[in-house]
């Protein structure tokens, strides 16, 4: 428990300090931008639209795999800490585990669900 | 901060090179140049460096890339070529003119601004808002429309069909001039889906050149331009040919991350000499072999040379098209010269093309030794042949990249413009009649 | 094992980064140097990120029209600090390791995946054309070698019958985990990379999108970007020398020296292939990360396993 302690404390101080160290050098000189000095570049061109919009995030359909995926490796998180006790029966239950989910890859692929990434 | 300013003062320079009428070749030696770095958006640069002259259409992005570059910021002017253009550079607050190439004094510059020497430049546009705020609600929200005023005063953007079958938003993007992975001058209104690019249309040539105007150039290629009325060298063209596959094989490379190796045949392109005829084959067969170029380039931009008119000319070389000017030039005969072809006409085959011929030009120029070459013939140019009369082939490539770019993703789109190697300038400019020799 | 004293801890962990940091600009710039076939100028290599570093300090922070200003600061903070929790689960020495927790794979993995959400929101907090499409681009990189990463360090974990990085570098007493499962460093060197966002799969930050997610900001908020991107790449080799390569164990020098120069091969490698690889064209690579990179990762883990009985 004071490893995580420790590990929280090291995350805040140095999210913490970059923080602050952005923050002081902008109050130091403050920059005081004009209109012109803020439009986004687009090497001279002027933007007619905000670049905020409903983006065509085109690999949605990988980003479901990834779901399953993900919810596969959380199970695999704990095995691996009994697997050597447990033995061969760990072993060939975790295969049939990846087995169907790699038929999900499969699946995925020839649906083309991963071309559109 | 007298530390920090010392340390600072000793960086490299970070340039944003804007190109001009006449300044592509002064912007490449750029490159060579040692403590200086070429930065490709202008907000990482400190000096904005003005190469050439500007046009009337170019001087509106030019103060909008001034405004850009954050603070401190200069401008310095390489003036190539023609005078002129000093009523326009005017509109920018101050302008350093600066011997083209020197490096030194743009370190003096660069020193001055970070001791603090120097003021910085004050922004060039006036602080107004091009599009003010309206909406109904305090945020900008509200009013007619499913997105209601202009919040922030830019509107939200509007939606259109997707291949998919689903109606997505669509980004209209205005790239301009000088956007730092094209070539310079290039306008492109491209509408995007996302990263994809659905539609593409050309905007305005700015290097356009209308009647009172002073006359356009020096153009990087104005040694092929040059040799269409005069008598020219072979060996000469040769070289200038080999330099130009070089320069442009390290803008791709540089294009595709690879940026030390493309230091390095830029550093090449400038000293290249009839000798390096091995060094540059061996280049060109090692990096014909790369696996991860071959992977990114290939089946990207595939060119038909009936479907988009390419009757001659590199890009029609590498889809399998044997038409080479220099096959009906009588100086070139005794040198054994055969067109090289691939097949393919995708960026990797243009790639490629580009690679050997720049090989096996300086194979020629090594053999041709004094010869010269008489006026008459086309001149087989960089791109494809300049007669006296015909469009320029730059016209013709850049008539062809809306088409090619559409449906394509962000990064192959700019493959896709970087492999067709074109040059705005050379575009708007005319073949010269032949000279009554 | 925990280190006594949090500000130690903190002040130790702050001077990996900043030193990795450091050493990475260097050898990334030594590279370059040989591959344009250019003469190393060493003194000018070891001066140029303090210089560089300087004048990004004096260079005026620039922001767009309607940013995400706190998501925009928030950003960097969030990689540097993600990127200082995966030191801190790594031991650096027989002695000393700040937060070497029980599950330290998953810490790891935990905070490598927040690394994507900091540098999604550093794209899309710009409001900007390009570093949107940087954000995006690079989020379908992530979701696709987040699965890889995971896999390695899993079947590194199985000889360890342990998830805490500390059991997992004394399971090397005997052999290195390099040696016993040799497709587990090539992957997590592929994955690290992307993770960086360094070199073939710099998606957020290319060139063809001009400077991607960095072509808005300038500054110290630049300087704060480009230290929380080596910063994790400092991770990624910390952490791949000591679940790959042995950590701290080595005869004769001390445990830290090793765990050094271990970092630095690994750092060396991964910008050594930055500086040879062409980026990669986004919708191949997913298709190879699970198509390839993920049964390749499953054949490690159960290889390994069955090894490991």
């Amino acid at each position: 428990m004071a490893a995580f302690g420790a590990a929280l404390t090291v995350v805040l101080t140095v999210g913490v300090a970059v923080v602050v160290t952005v923050w002081l050098r902008t109050a130091i000189d403050p920059a005081c931008l004009v209109a012109s000095e803020r439009v986004p570049s687009l090497g001279g061109g002027e933007p007619e639209v905000h670049a905020w919009s409903r983006y065509h995030v085109r690999y949605y359909a990988m980003a479901l795999l990834f779901l399953a995926f993900d919810m596969e490796m959380v199970f695999m998180y704990p095995w691996a800490v009994v697997f050597v006790e447990e033995g061969l029966v760990a072993l060939v239950e975790m295969l049939m585990f990846i087995a169907i989910l790699l038929l999900g890859i499969l699946y995925a692929w020839r649906e083309r669900a991963l071309e559109w990434a | 901060m007298g530390l920090i300013s010392r340390l600072a003062a000793s960086a490299d320079v970070p340039v944003f090179p804007v190109v001009g009428i006449g300044g592509r070749t002064a912007a490449r030696s750029l490159a060579t140049l040692g403590g200086i770095r070429v930065v490709d958006h202008p907000r990482a640069a400190v000096l904005m460096l003005l190469v050439g002259r500007p046009t009337r259409s170019l001087l509106r992005p030019l103060l909008a890339v001034h405004d850009q570059l954050s603070g401190p910021r200069c401008t310095v002017w390489w003036r190539t070529g023609r005078d002129g253009g000093d009523e326009l550079v005017a509109a920018l607050p101050a302008v350093e003119v600066l011997p083209v190439g020197d490096a030194s004094a743009l370190r003096r510059v660069f020193t001055e601004l970070v001791n603090g020497a120097r003021a910085s430049d004050p922004p060039a546009l006036d602080d107004i808002e091009t599009t003010p705020w309206r909406g109904v609600g305090p945020y900008g929200q509200g009013g007619s429309g499913m997105t209601g005023g202009t919040p922030y005063g830019r509107p939200l953007v509007g939606r259109a069909p997707d291949p998919d079958g689903l109606q997505l938003d669509q980004l209209p993007l205005q790239v301009g001039p000088f956007f730092g992975p094209f070539p310079p001058g290039l306008v492109l209104h491209l509408e995007v889906q996302g990263d994809v690019v659905r539609h593409a249309s050309l905007g305005e040539n700015p290097f356009t050149r209308w009647p009172g105007d002073a006359p356009l150039g020096p153009l990087e290629s104005g040694v092929f331009f040059d040799a269409v009325a005069e008598v020219a060298p072979v060996a000469g063209l040769e070289l200038a040919r080999a330099r130009h596959h070089l320069r442009w094989a390290s803008d791709a490379l540089r294009l595709h991350g690879l940026c030390s190796p493309a230091r390095r045949l830029a550093a090449l392109a400038e000293r290249i000499a009839p000798g390096d005829a091995e060094l540059v084959v061996r280049i060109a067969r090692q990096l014909g072999r790369s696996r991860s170029l071959a992977s990114v380039m290939r089946g990207v931009g595939v060119v038909d040379p009936e479907r988009h008119g390419l009757r001659q000319g590199i890009v029609a070389r590498s889809t399998g098209v044997p038409e080479d000017a220099r096959l009906s030039d009588p100086a070139y005969r005794p040198l054994g010269f055969e067109p090289i072809v691939h097949e393919g006409g995708d960026a990797w085959a243009r790639f490629r093309q580009r690679l050997d011929e720049a090989a096996q030009a300086l194979i020629l120029a090594e053999r041709a030794g004094e010869r010269i070459r008489a006026p008459g013939p086309a001149v087989e140019g960089p791109r494809g042949a300049l007669a006296a009369g015909a469009p320029s082939p730059s016209g013709q490539l850049l008539g062809i990249l809306p088409e090619l770019l559409v449906d394509q993703e962000w990064g192959d789109a700019l493959t896709i413009v970087t492999s067709l190697d074109l040059d705005v300038e050379e575009a708007a400019h005319e073949v010269p009649a032949e000279a009554s020799a | 094992m925990t280190w006594s004293s949090p500000l130690a801890g903190v002040l130790l962990v702050g001077a990996v980064l900043v030193a990795g940091a450091f050493v990475v600009v260097v050898v990334d710039r030594a590279w370059g140097s040989i591959a344009a076939h250019q003469r190393v100028r060493v003194a000018a290599l070891v001066a140029g990120p303090a210089r560089d570093g300087a004048l990004l300090l004096l260079t005026r922070p620039s922001t767009t029209e309607r940013p995400d200003a706190q998501a925009w600061v928030l950003a960097p903070a969030l990689v540097v600090a993600m990127a200082a929790a995966v030191v801190a689960a790594v031991p650096l020495s027989p002695g000393i390791a700040v937060a070497d927790v029980d599950d330290g794979i998953v810490l790891i993995g935990a905070a490598f995946a927040l690394v994507m959400v900091g540098v999604y929101l550093h794209g899309w907090s710009a409001n900007s054309p390009m570093p949107l499409t940087g954000g995006y681009r690079f989020v379908a990189l992530a979701l696709s070698y987040e699965m890889p990463l995971a896999l390695v360090l899993i079947a590194a974990a199985l000889p360890a019958e342990s998830l805490s990085v500390g059991a997992i570098v004394a399971s090397q007493h005997d052999i290195w985990n390099v040696v016993r499962q040799p497709l587990g460093l090539p992957l997590y060197l592929v994955v690290g990379l992307g993770l960086a966002t360094w070199g073939p799969l710099n998606m957020a930050d290319g060139a063809d999108l001009a400077g991607g997610t960095t072509a808005e900001v300038s500054g110290v908020s630049r300087l704060s970007w480009e230290l929380a991107r080596r910063s994790v790449l400092v991770a990624v080799a910390v952490v791949g020398a000591a679940v790959f390569l042995g950590g701290w164990q080595g005869p004769l020098l001390p445990g830290w020296l090793w765990m050094a120069v271990k970092t630095l091969v690994l750092v060396a490698v991964l910008t050594g292939l930055g500086h040879r690889v062409a980026r990669i064209r986004l919708e191949r690579f997913v298709v190879v990360a699970w198509a390839v990179l993920i049964p390749v990762a499953l054949v490690d883990v159960f290889v390994s396993g069955a090894l490991a009985l």
